[in-house]
């Protein structure tokens, strides 16, 4: 496969400038893609504006062609989690030889409420708050030494998700999906679940920016399970589907007459073929989020919780063929616990962990674990030491500060080393120490896991070529299977 | 390089052209020169290759080549110019026409704006007669080892340590910003040499060794790691990557001269043309030329249907009426299309339409984008549209271009008489995204709109570093940057003449009342809660104490714990050094408890005596240790408090400073600016503290009802029109470079002033105010390069989907040159001589033939010109979201044609029949049915509409309601008839919706699809019988019962509750959402969820009730909730208290009649407050019911159900509703041929 550069008009161009573009191997494969797609093949005269979602070939071979992030907003505690620090037991109550700027001022250690042992043959540490993913470990990198800019929500949510935390630059998924498409035209390539309300700065999580707006992520409200709710206009109130299809039949004929007159345009026949996926997405989209399709006993194994049922939901579009699926806890960001941390984090953990451990288990079971990559984590850690009351939150010391220098977030699936730890911050936990990895490095490594080098995959705009990873960005090597 | 600068580069090309004679020259190197040099390598990278650098290879280099000359390696100096003629013979001077050309002795003359210094020249003559050596060198190939060594060590050091003086201003002559400078050196010669690091000047420099030459001046010495990175670096020969920033800047000087888009405007040539009789204006010359170049011919013209709606698509955003249509077709005079152009030039719809082009230039929305703020009114711009309203109507007078900015930049400077109104022009720059309010973000975004807005160029990339591509230096951008660090905005109303102003003076009285209330409340509750504070210092010293050590204060004591964090932290301030007032504190605190007693004693004595250290204690604070010391620290603290409450007492709680000094610094604990006591009303600094972080809840409400009050009545009918504008700041910003963008690391001072690369070197720097007008005029100006080509271009894009030149907001130097680069220039001179009148040249252009072809395809002509670059044929457009939704509203005779003011939101029901430039534009959350018709993303400047087909617009025209509601008025038009006479109603359908009469063919069709089917609504809409309810009572403590049970009045779209905006009275906070809910103040406004049992069974029920730990302060925590099942048949099944945690409320069997009721109640126990719960229950059916039954529902959950009023299923469309509804989905309704 030769390099291709990824332009700006690649999905939108007609075929004879989009293979112009593209150089002919790229173009031509795609195409076949696409036509076989919306089985065009037959006709191979017919000018065809690809759709920009069509799916298209990574730059070298990808060992994952999905994504599930399960996004834990808010900053789960990593020395509560996955990154077991004794030291604090030793420390508690104390002022902590090191100091570090964070966003208020945390007071002395504060020794984990919770209990770490080791799990699978790996013999990694995990908190009992997350014994069922525990079990899974062995198919888990655990990276202790990601890192951070600001330790403040908005902007690190932003730097998570689209690689900086202030200018509007597209989201991951939207990189994502613009560089592979999606494999399922009737569902959209990208979407972002969360229940109840939206994330810290909202919509923004999953904008595309100056990419397309094809290439935006579709925002589900998973605390609704009707599909008119998810999906907009989805279902038709007005009319059976029967009828719809024969007003859909009559469309073609008038179309097709409107387009014989104009030499078979590219984009007017982009254009018909848009209705028919459409009227199969109303089926396609409604059975996707309908878990009751699901035997009983998986949705036993989910649990019964809103977060299993997300979950559920995106192990469902990932096998439908969706590329990239986030799933955020809750609103604004349920992981924050200034305060009550032992009581937060272990209802969060309660609704999460099993859901979570069980997803991993159904996807390898189902053999899609190989070809999918799962992320969990939150947008940094939390402070070791304790958070003092200042009036950003409330009433005792009993949580933790935002921490930007040192936190955890684990891989699954598609091309990830399972049972493996990676880095490791200070003995306290407050600091990556080992083998830092920024979150540009997280973004160049999953970019890589789905086929692309992060510095060659750009799209041009405002005259300048824009990455996802910016100027930055190193390939964690030492995390690949 | 400063020399090359001036020259033209066509005149050099032509003289390399002209040839060389050889012509001997018998002018000997001195042996001076020879004895210097030294060993070859040395003396070429000492001697030679700085003025080879110097004054060559800006022209004949890497990025540009001079009559094919290269003089950048041995091996292009040897191969010579393009046409094969060596410029140099190895050791032959005499014979080399370089050395002819570098003494002015022949026709060419090199370099072409200076001679060389005689010893220059000498040293190249040498250097030729040496045989040409061009050492090896690792650096003019870094390889990537060598690459990231650079980038890794290297770079780092010189940016954070030598940029602040050795890069453009060149301390010491000299920039350490590129290889060339550091090679070429400054005063003292050349700062490094390659493989030579103990010889180069730079390694003696960093590490100090020669007194008269310390370098970095400024901070530490690098370390010795930092030393030998650099030393290692030279030794490798110093390589230096080429696509660093510095290389290329120094290649941008020479590019800024031929890059066409800085060239003045010429005024072209109309062309000569065969087919003279297809040039209808100079436009079409122009296109005409270039398509006979390439042997192809236009398309022949529009049909007049097609013709008449492209114009009035183009220019007004709508469709023609059937009869405009038929008008025109049946008027064959040459004049009649003009004549159209010309009543739709003059429609006030059209300032509607190209406003909207401008808008998405000047990234128009309304709301600010993310800012730490609470309520929803914050996030919007209450004036918004009066900017838009302005554009539009600019538009309509066809204000003159250069004007229309100029007042967009700086119409404070213009408006001075009574008609205020065009102050609303400066939204274009206040309108923008608020980045957490961060003022370097908010003029970058300024900047941006302004600079890619309206010349086409992105500034934005000098913020950190030298532009990498356009010639705009970072002292550019802060330059401009310091222009609008100089104003601040103000909202003003747009007052036109006398009689209006009374309305302004009414509104702004009430405002001013309303603002005066919020602040009287905080001033009140200020003065309230701050005497307290100050009798308690005694207990806070304790709990600040205590808080340090990690203790939990005692709930007990009623303290407010942010009040403990001011005094900690405050104390925390008194320790750096021995502090007057709490010195004493500070010492007796750190004793351990078991020695207090022990070791109280002698410090109570060191303290009251006076001497040594504790001299400097206060006296009054030194009494209280006179003579007894304290046994224990909380005794400290009560002394210390009752020193204060006394103080306090007597000075009767004012602020007058105490004459008594000693008394002076107790009272600056209480009331000085830094006191954790003295609290202000209302923070003015990100994360300060204000009155409002202590007030308790009910408190809270009341400030949130009274900020509300106000800033709605900002957004109120009763509000006349103001704008939000820029004026100047009282003192002009000095704005100083950020180094690589950072506002903490300051580079040197630069000017306000405008661009070099537009301006020349010579440029005056602004004198008035900000320089804002400055700045306008200079962007205003004929003499810009930019302006009015950037604008031509754009509404070439406008009126024919792609640009002349195809990055519309880039016309830097890696944009593509323009397809017609005459025509664009023509069009810019002629704009500009026309008055910069927008509307003269949208005439000329749509009345050009060129924009009269036919859409049709040609395939021969495709084959060579696929995109249609040359327009030998006119581009088929599908209507923008604007034009669509606009067209559908028009088409089913739904659109108001009211014009301007405050915007509407698109997407709720009843739908609004405004035009779409109307909807509402919420920045962040642009509604899903804008996005996916690809409208332009008002998060920042938006060059261009990108166009997609996705499977969402098509679910938007056949489900959405919007569509549903045209097609159905569509249908019922009298114009149309009705179905009762279906041959003559598809044929006014035809009409209407296409502006043409339907073929017999289509009247077949249409015939054929109203006779079959039937009317038949969705499967999905067979009514399913209410089970839930949400309502609030009382329960019966007595009887175990619900004794009443009332419904919620108000929903909200998510939740339940008894008004719109809580509290209300007797309900307060009560409400329920899907999973959450929040009780009422008392247990008589207890919320229920209420499950009615819709059949006979047994049930099961499981859930888990959670109060998530309030945000509450200690002294006034809530006490948690109570929440209860209750059955109708049964009674309590279960009660669960829970505060700050969660409990399990399950219920394993309990046995339902149909009718039954299971309510699901939540009251505040005695506290009503902090009381936000989550419980929403799933109820199951425990005997599954027989297969036959299986589409039965088996369970229902509180979350999934949760709905708000039901909605009466809507009428399923008729046969005639749906055919319209097809014509509407049409190819040939959206498309424009």
């Amino acid at each position: 496969m030769p390099h291709h550069k990824f332009q700006i008009e690649d999905s939108f161009l007609t075929r004879r400038q989009f293979l112009h573009r593209c150089g002919l191997g790229f173009g031509a494969l795609a195409l076949a893609d696409l036509m076989s797609q919306a089985g065009l093949l037959a006709s191979e005269a017919v000018p065809h504006a690809p759709s920009p979602l069509a799916p298209k070939q990574p730059m070298f071979p990808a060992r994952a062609k999905r994504v599930i992030h399960l996004f834990a907003n808010g900053g789960p505690s990593h020395v509560d989690t996955f990154d077991p620090k004794p030291m604090l037991d030793k420390y508690h109550g104390k002022t902590l030889p090191q100091s570090f700027q964070t966003e208020v001022k945390t007071g002395g250690a504060f020794r984990s409420p919770f209990t770490f042992r080791k799990f699978g043959q790996s013999g990694i540490e995990v908190s009992e708050i997350f014994e069922h993913v525990g079990e899974c470990i062995d198919d888990i990198c655990v990276i202790r030494s990601m890192y951070t800019d600001v330790p403040n929500h908005e902007p690190a949510m932003l730097l998570m998700n689209c690689g900086d935390p202030i200018q509007v630059r597209p989201s991951m998924g939207s990189w994502v999906t613009y560089g592979l498409g999606t494999e399922n035209q009737q569902l959209p390539g990208y979407i972002a679940m969360c229940p109840g309300g939206l994330p810290d700065v909202g919509p923004q999580n999953w904008r595309s920016a100056f990419l397309p707006g094809a290439y935006q992520g579709v925002y589900l409200n998973t605390q609704h399970t009707n599909v008119e709710k998810l999906i907009e206009h989805i279902r038709n109130q007005y009319t059976s589907l029967k009828e719809q299809r024969r007003q859909l039949d009559l469309l073609l004929e008038v179309n097709e007459r409107h387009q014989r007159e104009r030499n078979q345009d590219a984009q007017l026949e982009a254009r018909v073929q848009s209705f028919e996926l459409a009227y199969r997405m109303q089926m396609e989209a409604s059975a996707a989020f309908d878990i009751s399709k699901e035997p009983q006993h998986i949705r036993d194994m989910y649990g019964n919780t809103t977060y299993a049922k997300q979950v559920l939901i995106a192990r469902r579009l990932i096998e439908g063929g969706v590329r990239f699926v986030q799933v955020y806890t809750g609103a604004v960001g349920p992981w924050d616990s200034h305060d009550d941390l032992e009581i937060e984090h272990r209802r969060l953990a309660k609704e999460s962990d099993k859901a979570t451990a069980t997803l991993l288990k159904d996807l390898k079971q189902r053999g899609l674990l190989d070809e999918t990559l799962v992320i969990w984590g939150g947008e940094f850690g939390r402070t070791p030491t304790v958070e003092l009351p200042t009036g950003g939150n409330s009433h005792s010391p009993t949580g933790r500060d935002h921490n930007h220098h040192g936190f955890t977030m684990w891989l699954a699936g598609g091309g990830i080393k399972g049972g493996h730890v990676h880095g490791a911050t200070d003995e306290f936990g407050f600091q990556a120490i080992e083998n830092k990895v920024h979150i540009h490095d997280l973004h160049a490594t999953i970019l890589w896991l789905l086929g692309f080098d992060h510095e060659k995959f750009t799209y041009r705009y405002a005259g300048r070529d824009f990455r996802l990873t910016d100027i930055h960005g190193k390939v964690v090597k030492e995390i690949l299977a | 390089m400063a020399k090359v600068r001036s020259f033209m580069a066509g005149i050099v090309g032509a003289c390399w052209f002209a040839g060389f004679a050889y012509v001997a020259c018998q002018e000997a190197a001195t042996a001076n020169t020879r004895e210097n040099a030294g060993d070859t390598a040395e003396f070429f990278e000492k001697r030679v290759r700085p003025v080879l650098a110097e004054n060559c290879f800006s022209c004949h280099g890497e990025e540009l080549q001079m009559a094919g000359l290269r003089l950048d390696s041995r091996q292009a100096i040897l191969k010579g110019r393009e046409n094969g003629h060596i410029v140099v013979k190895p050791g032959d001077p005499e014979n080399s026409p370089l050395i002819r050309a570098i003494r002015h002795r022949g026709e060419i003359k090199m370099p072409p704006t200076g001679r060389l210094s005689e010893e220059e020249i000498q040293v190249i003559t040498e250097w030729v007669r040496m045989g040409v050596p061009w050492p090896e060198e690792a650096a003019t190939a870094p390889n990537s080892d060598a690459r990231e060594f650079f980038e890794e060590h290297i770079r780092p050091i010189l940016v954070d340590r030598c940029y602040a003086c050795h890069t453009d201003s060149a301390s010491g002559g000299f920039r350490l910003d590129s290889r060339e400078s550091l090679l070429r050196g400054g005063s003292r010669g050349p700062a490094i040499i390659p493989g030579k690091p103990e010889e180069s000047l730079l390694i003696r420099a960093v590490s100090r060794i020669d007194s008269n030459l310390m370098m970095p001046l400024v901070g530490e010495k690098l370390s010795d790691q930092e030393i030998a990175n650099l030393k290692a670096w030279i030794s490798m020969g110093a390589p230096w990557p080429e696509s660093s920033l510095a290389q290329a800047g120094r290649k941008i000087g020479a590019q800024t001269k031929v890059h066409w888009s800085f060239q003045p405007v010429k005024a072209s040539a109309i062309p000569e043309v065969k087919n003279e009789a297809w040039v209808k204006t100079p436009v079409d010359a122009f296109i005409l030329a270039k398509l006979e170049n390439k042997a192809l011919a236009p398309s022949p013209p529009a049909d007049p249907r097609a013709l008449i709606r492209r114009a009035y698509y183009d220019l007004i955003g709508l469709p023609p009426t059937p009869k405009e249509v038929e008008a025109f077709r049946a008027n064959p005079s040459p004049e009649a299309f003009a004549e159209i152009v010309d009543r739709l030039l003059t429609s006030p719809q059209y300032g509607e339409r190209w406003g909207r082009h401008w808008l998405d230039v000047a990234r128009y929305g309304e709301t600010k984008g993310y800012t730490t703020v609470g309520l929803p009114e914050e996030l919007r711009y209450p004036f918004a549209y009066t900017y838009r309203d302005w554009v539009i109507r600019a538009f309509n007078e066809d204000i003159p271009y250069d004007q229309f900015l100029t007042y967009q930049i700086a119409a404070d400077y213009l408006v001075k008489g009574e008609d205020k109104r065009d102050l609303a022009a400066l939204g274009f720059l206040t309108l923008g995204r608020r980045v957490q309010n961060n003022i370097h973000e908010i003029i970058d975004d300024r900047l941006d709109v302004v600079f890619r807005g309206t010349q086409a160029l992105t500034i934005g990339c000098a913020r950190c570093h030298d532009h990498k591509y356009d010639p705009i230096p970072t002292k550019d951008y802060y330059s401009l940057y310091g222009v609008f660090a100089s104003t601040e905005e103000k909202t003003l109303p747009l007052v036109a003449s006398h009689t209006e102003v009374e309305p302004f003076n009414a509104f702004e009285r009430e405002r001013q009342t309303r603002e005066k209330k919020m602040k009287e409340f905080l001033k009140a509750k200020r003065a309230a809660l701050l005497p307290r504070f100050r009798q308690q210092v005694g207990e806070y010293l304790v709990a600040a104490h205590a808080a340090e050590m990690l203790r939990v204060p005692a709930n007990a004591i009623k303290l407010h714990l942010v009040m403990v964090e001011r005094w900690r932290s405050y104390l925390e301030k008194t320790r750096q050094e021995f502090h007057p007032v709490f010195g004493p504190w500070n010492a007796f605190a750190t004793l351990l408890e078991q020695d207090f007693a022990a070791k109280a004693p002698a410090l109570a004595a060191e303290f009251s005596s006076g001497q040594g250290r504790e001299k400097r204690a206060n006296p009054l604070v030194a009494k209280l240790f006179a003579g007894r010391p304290p046994n224990s620290l909380q005794e400290v603290a009560e002394r210390y408090g009752r020193l204060f409450n006394e103080l306090d007492v007597t000075w009767k709680s004012t602020a007058e400073p105490r004459t008594d000094p000693a008394e002076e610094e107790l009272r600056q604990v209480l009331y000085g600016q830094d006191s954790p006591t003295n609290v202000p009303e209302e923070a003015t600094k990100p994360g300060q503290h204000s009155i409002a972080t202590f007030l308790d809840e009910p408190s809270h409400d009341e400030l949130d009802a009274l900020k509300r009050s106000l800033l709605r009545w900002s957004f109120s009918a009763s509000a006349p029109p103001h704008a939000l504008v820029l004026v100047d700041a009282p003192e002009p910003n000095k704005p100083r470079v950020f180094i690589r963008g950072k506002p903490d690391t300051l580079g040197e001072e630069v000017p306000r002033q405008f661009l070099v690369a537009l301006v020349g070197a010579k440029r005056e720097p602004f004198k008035q105010g900000s320089g804002r007008l400055e700045l306008a005029r200079a962007i205003a100006n004929r003499h810009n390069p930019l302006t009015a080509r950037v604008l031509v271009n754009r509404v070439w894009l406008w009126l024919f989907g792609a640009g002349l030149v195809r990055t519309p907001s880039d016309f830097g130097l890696r944009s593509e040159p323009p397809s017609h680069s005459e025509l664009l220039d023509y069009l810019a001179q002629r704009f500009m001589d026309e008055g910069w009148s927008v509307k003269k040249l949208v005439r000329l252009i749509v009345l050009s033939s060129v924009y009269q072809q036919s859409s049709e395809d040609n395939p021969q002509h495709r084959l060579v010109d696929p995109e249609n670059r040359l327009l030998w044929r006119m581009n088929r457009r599908r209507l923008d979201f604007e034009s669509l939704r606009d067209s559908l509203l028009f088409a089913s005779g739904n659109l108001d044609t009211k014009m301007g003011g405050r915007s509407v939101d698109l997407t709720e029901q009843p739908f609004s029949g405004r035009r779409t430039v109307y909807g509402f534009i919420d920045r962040d959350n642009l509604p899903a049915m804008m996005r996916a018709f690809d409208f332009a993303a008002p998060e920042t400047h938006s060059p261009q509409r990108i166009n997609t087909t996705v499977p969402q617009q098509a679910l938007f025209m056949m489900n959405s309601p919007f569509v549903i509601e045209q097609a159905r008025s569509l249908a019922k038009r009298a114009e149309v008839g009705g179905p009762s006479d279906t041959d003559s109603g598809i044929r006014s359908l035809y009409r209407v919706v296409f502006q043409r009469d339907p073929s017999s063919e289509e009247i077949m069709l249409a015939q054929r699809f109203l006779g079959a089917g039937k009317i038949e609504g969705p499967e999905s809409a067979v009514s399913k019988p209410q089970v839930w309810y949400y309502g609030f009572g009382e329960f019966d403590e007595q009887a175990k019962r619900v004794r009443s049970f009332e419904p919620f009045p108000h929903w909200t779209g998510e939740s339940w509750q008894g008004g719109s905006d809580l509290p209300v009275p007797k309900l307060g906070r009560a409400l329920l959402k899907a999973e959450e809910g929040h009780p009422g103040p008392d247990a008589q406004h207890a919320v229920i969820r209420r499950w009615v049992a819709p059949r006979d069974g047994e049930v099961s029920i499981v859930g888990t009730l959670t109060q998530p730990p309030s945000f509450a302060t200690a002294a006034i925590a809530g006490d948690g909730v109570r929440g209860r099942i209750i059955s109708s048949r049964w009674g309590e099944l279960g009660s669960w208290l829970v505060h700050n945690g969660f409990t399990e409320t399950s219920i394993e069997q309990i046995e339902v009649k149909r009718g039954d009721t299971l309510d699901f109640v939540v009251d505040c126990r005695t506290n009503p407050y902090y009381d936000s719960f989550a419980w929403a229950p799933t109820i199951r059916l425990v005997e599954p019911p027989q297969k036959e039954a299986a589409e039965e529902v088996m369970e229902w959950s509180a979350a999934n159900d949760f709905a708000g009023p039901s909605k009466k299923i809507p009428e399923a469309l008729t046969s005639w509703e749906k055919y319209a509804q097809v014509l509407m989905m049409s190819n040939e309704f959206i498309f424009l041929d």
